[in-house]
């Protein structure tokens, strides 16, 4: 469940373009009400089964995070208000989580950045298999993520691994704690790069070829012509690119459970709520984990919007004109 | 199979035929057979002929009931999830449960399991090992039948000791110094066991308490001691792991890597701390280091003190939501009948829980073969010994917090920060007692 | 770049040896890295899958001893076809509804005027972004309460909750490429909107309509998070949740062989469509920002 996200915005553009389109060409206003009528009918059940499985939930998640609730201990139900939010950001281990969720963010959209920017120029360049290309590098986007992590498992652990001696080191790779997080990465850098790619690669094919034709001329050479040219043609691409990305890295679970089990203080923070709630039974802990999620995503989101100027989804649609 | 959802079932069929071919298939497969007699549907962690002994129980029942065997995961944290899950979703549809020894006070006190009274509990207490059935015990009451117990031991190369000269080792330290003499001899030195941060690593924790006399959680589970023995478990285990006599992959091995470990060509090991499962193992693995495979109590902490280990093993319990629980307890008392017992013992190697059954030297018919308990476990009287004087793990319902603190602080085990975590334990064991504070 | 460092080449050949064979060597042996990128990881859950119980370590990356056992393995036991009829079934049931409604939403959005709409859109680029964790407690508890827990519905709506986002606008970039004349045409012919819809409208947006379906399908197939969260039993998981109660032959034995197999299955449709749709993929994943 990861690129929804990405493809949302690179949509969205699309979407809202055909909105523009479709208020400015006012039909007669013969149709006027009839067309009303159907665009509420035909959009109302999509919007009830949103509404329905994402609405009422968080409601409800707020709603359980202010209560002690653990499913072990029927009887000790009770609201406690904020207590279960003090207890949660005063944990070391939450802040562990969350450190460790930051830190793989980061560095794996970075690199998926510079690897994405990479292939994507091959993509779009390549005289030789264009196609094959391009085939071969949706399959990391396709393939089941917990059948990936499960290769990843397998290649670096020190019974089974064509990678597990490597690093001739004394430790296995996937109990050290540094290894263990590279895998991580690599496993997350692996699966969605491709995708990254292919996104950068629609914004490179905005790049006008008279424009670096020209730049060419002038005796830009290739490292002038990306930077001076290319890349603020691209800049909307790779804004909307990291900020779907980054909103998807957050969420990384499948990775980390298959590889490690977030044992030795690697832990997402999405492993943890998983724990506290499934394993330790306790919903009021692990919904108040939720709650906290979902505000850090919204801050990360609203960050990329006010200091980067991304185009907002849904939201200022005429300023990316 | 039972028809919770009828509508909802209907309605998928509908959409199945709609959507293809492989879906009509998939109606044919998932359709329920019809529902004759009574479901006992239970939930027990995979054993290789335990469907057999699910079938004699079946046959002797006549029509009165069918056990339908579900395999649960592998790991005890996975099979803990899944019963939870069920239990917690107030399913009807699970009737009998194989719980870890860790688990009975936990589903006993959140009312997912009921109590064993009258003939049933008398006749599930009959000639149990006390060690096993206090497993099963919460607040003085029986919540579950023993099904098999297990205990570990110390195995070892005997042709390595005799080359090295060095006795069987019957401690810690023992041990560590019997592998650095065998490493400063250029032999295959390595002490294995398993230390990956999972629910298994507490058992050698748990024994080397149990064997330094010392306790980390009160007997009524209700509060924290982590008393000079306690620590002295954590020493023992930091010692063992930083003597430089382990293997590299200790902070990553459950059992069968253990296992593995000392059957593969060209291995390092000469100890080996695990389950009895692996002497039949290495006898098929490796036939030729099968020849010089022995065993020893799992060694203790002080010198002269013999250990005392801590049991693992499963009981069957009754799910207080299930509709047949009458029909269940049947079940359960077949299912760990001395007879099923003893043909898991044969067949499996599942240490029974009944003492007689050690001594009962009958043979059986195990999949056309005859099989004697002494050809199946020539270590009984060894195991016998350790389970008449045994640790049993901490017991309290919140053990899955308990169990998770201790992973987080004791792994890896060459890790453990003494003395700074006997503290940061007391704090987050207290915690972890009353469900508060936030697991790892 | 080789090709540059031979000191003593002529200098006369050289440029022509460039030009004609130096960019495509080169292009050819960059896509060689691409494809080694992409593949390695595949080709080793495979040939791990292949691999006999004897040598499954010996960390060879081809196989040494080639069996099937591991695939024989996986079909004699239910646990592992139940998984796959769920993940099939689930799969394909979310994908088929979540591209209906999501067809008639994008329609909506993109054709039609009505109140309403920008929220619409700003809802379903919110859930997009929505940490799904965040919604597996609450979700947890509800379908418990609601008897949905455990069962293929309780995976189906999540599902089709959040592939609507991508539906919808997958949909709606492809619904700007068709030539809306043609309704209008039809309106003037005296049809009403929901018949130009069906009629003109509908084959013509086929072909994107199937794109989209293999994109959700293809989410849908992924998922993990919900489907270890949202069942229990054989009832309803689906096969990237089950890979992880795969149990050896015996209680400790480590089942590496037949939970490669499992994954290699699971696989195979991922690879019939990159193979077969390749430019549709790529056209559904990038169209929006092409033209945008």
């Amino acid at each position: 469940m990861s690129e929804t996200g990405e493809l949302l915005t690179q949509n969205a553009v699309g979407a809202e373009a055909a909105v523009r389109k479709a208020g400015g060409k006012r039909e007669l206003s013969e149709g006027k009400k009839a067309e009303r009528k159907l665009g509420l009918w035909l959009c109302a059940p999509a919007a009830l089964v949103m509404l329905a499985v994402t609405g009422w939930p968080i409601i409800y998640s707020i709603w359980l995070s202010l209560q002690r609730y653990d499913l072990r201990f029927p009887d000790q139900q009770a609201f406690v208000g904020l207590e279960n939010y003090v207890t949660v950001l005063g944990s070391p281990y939450w802040w562990q989580a969350f450190g460790i969720t930051m830190m793989l963010t980061v560095v794996s959209v970075a690199i998926e950045l510079v690897l994405g920017m990479t292939l994507a120029l091959i993509m779009h360049r390549t005289l030789v298999g264009r196609g094959l290309v391009r085939t071969v590098a949706l399959i990391p986007y396709g393939i089941v993520t917990v059948v990936a992590a499960f290769s990843w498992r397998y290649a670096w652990q020190s019974e089974t691994g064509y990678l597990a001696d490597l690093f001739a080191g004394q430790t296995d790779p996937l109990v050290n704690f540094w290894s263990s997080m590279g895998i991580i990465t690599l496993a997350e850098v692996w699966k969605t790069t491709p995708f990254m790619a292919l996104l950068l690669m629609a914004g490179l094919a905005l790049v006008p070829d008279d424009l670096l034709k020209a730049a060419q001329m002038d005796g830009a050479s290739a490292w002038q012509r990306f930077v001076k040219v290319m890349l603020p043609v691209m800049k909307p691409a790779i804004l909307v690119a990291l900020l779907f990305r980054t909103l998807d890295a957050f969420r990384i679970f499948d990775n980390i459970f298959v590889l490690t089990q977030g044992s030795q203080g690697r832990s997402s923070v999405s492993i943890q709520a998983y724990n506290n709630l499934i394993k330790g039974l306790n919903l009021g802990i692990g919904s108040t984990m939720s709650v906290l999620i979902f505000i850090t995503v919204a801050i990360i989101a609203f960050i990329f919007v006010k200091l980067f100027g991304t185009a907002a989804p849904g939201s200022d649609e005429e300023g990316r004109r | 199979m039972g028809e919770r959802f009828p509508g909802r079932k209907h309605g998928q069929r509908r959409l199945i035929a709609i959507a293809g071919a492989v879906l009509v298939a998939a109606g044919a497969l998932t359709a329920c057979g019809s529902d004759s007699g009574t479901t006992i549907n239970l939930y027990l962690a995979p054993e290789e002929s335990f469907q057999k002994v699910v079938d004699k129980c079946n046959a002797q029942a006549g029509n009165r009931y069918n056990i339908v065997f579900h395999k649960l995961p592998r790991d005890a944290d996975g099979q803990r999830e899944q019963m939870v899950r069920r239990l917690a979703a107030g399913d009807t549809e699970v009737d009998l449960l194989g719980l870890d020894v860790t688990s009975v006070p936990e589903f006993a006190e959140a009312k997912w399991i009921v109590e064993w009274t009258g003939a049933n509990k008398q006749q599930a207490s009959e000639g149990v090992l006390p060690g096993p059935q206090a497993t099963a015990t919460w607040n003085g009451k029986l919540y579950a039948a023993t099904k098999n117990t297990n205990v570990q031991l110390l195995w070892y190369d005997a042709a390595l000791l005799k080359q090295a000269n060095v006795a069987v080792p019957t401690t810690f330290d023992e041990m560590i110094a019997a592998a650095q003499k065998l490493k400063s001899m250029n032999l295959p030195y390595q002490v294995l066991l398993h230390g990956a941060q999972y629910e298994g690593m507490l058992v050698h924790y748990n024994s080397a308490v149990a064997s330094a006399n010392g306790k980390v959680i009160s007997d009524d589970g209700k509060s924290v001691v982590m008393d000079a023995g306690a620590v002295k478990g954590l020493e023992v285990l930091k010692k063992l792991a930083t003597a430089g006599v382990t293997s590299p992959s200790l902070d990553n091995a459950k059992e069968e890597n253990v296992q593995k470990g000392f059957e593969a060509a060209g291995s390092q090991a000469a100890f080996e701390l695990n389950w009895p499962y692996v002497y039949a193992s290495i006898q098929k693995n490796n036939p030729e280091r099968a020849k010089n495979f022995q065993y020893a109590r799992y060694p203790g902490v002080n010198p002269g003190q013999p250990s005392r280990t801590a049991i693992g093993g499963f009981n069957l319990a009754v799910s207080a939501h299930s509709k047949h629980q009458a029909e269940a307890f049947d079940a359960a008392l077949c299912l760990r009948s001395k007879e099923s017992q003893k043909y898991s013992a044969l067949a499996d190697a599942f240490a029974p829980t009944i003492e007689s059954i050690y001594t009962d030297e009958s043979p059986m018919d195990i999949g056309g073969k005859t099989k004697t308990m002494r050809e199946a476990y020539p270590m009984k009287e060894k195991l016998l010994e350790e389970l008449k004087d045994p640790a049993v793990r901490p017991l309290t319902p919140a053990y899955q917090n308990v169990s998770t603190v201790l992973q987080t602080h004791l792994a890896p085990f060459s890790d453990i920060d003494l003395p700074g975590v006997v503290e940061k334990l007391r704090k987050e064991l207290a915690d972890a007692l009353q469900s508060k504070g936030v697991l790892p | 770049m080789a090709i540059q460092t031979a000191p003593d080449q002529d200098q006369w050949t050289r440029p022509s040896i460039w030009t004609r064979w130096g960019p495509k060597a080169r292009w050819g042996l960059i896509d060689i890295l691409v494809i080694a990128y992409a593949i390695i990881p595949v080709l080793w859950i495979v040939s791990l899958s292949f691999k006999t119980p004897s040598t499954l370590s010996d960390k060879s990356f081809i196989p040494n001893e080639w069996t099937w056992d591991n695939y024989i393995n996986i079909f004699k036991t239910t646990d592992f076809i139940q998984a796959l009829i769920n993940s099939i079934g689930i799969a394909l049931i979310a994908t088929l509804i979540a591209v209906v409604l999501g067809t008639m939403a994008a329609y909506a959005i993109a054709r039609l005027d009505f109140p309403g709409k920008r929220i619409l859109v700003g809802v379903s680029l919110m859930i997009a972004m929505f940490p799904q964790v965040s919604l597996v407690s609450p979700l947890f508890d509800m379908e418990r309460s609601l008897g949905l827990f455990d069962t293929w519905p309780g995976l189906i709506l999540p599902y089709i909750t959040f592939a609507l986002p991508l539906a919808i606008y997958t949909l709606s970039a492809f619904f700007r490429e068709i030539p809306w004349e043609l309704e209008k045409a039809a309106k003037m012919d005296g049809a009403t909107p929901g018949q130009a819809f069906r009629k003109v409208i509908a084959p013509l947006a086929a072909p994107g309509v199937f794109t989209t379906a293999i994109l959700v399908f293809i989410f849908c197939w992924n998922d993990f998070l919900f489907a270890i969260s949202l069942t229990s039993t054989n009832e309803s998981r689906t096969v990237p949740a089950a890979l992880q109660f795969f149990t050896g032959a015996s209680y400790f034995e480590d089942p590496t062989g037949t939970t490669s197999a499992a994954a290699v299955i699971i696989t195979i449709p991922i690879i019939i469509f990159v193979l077969f749709f390749q430019r549709r993929i790529v056209a559904g994943l990038t169209s929006g920002a092409v033209k945008g």
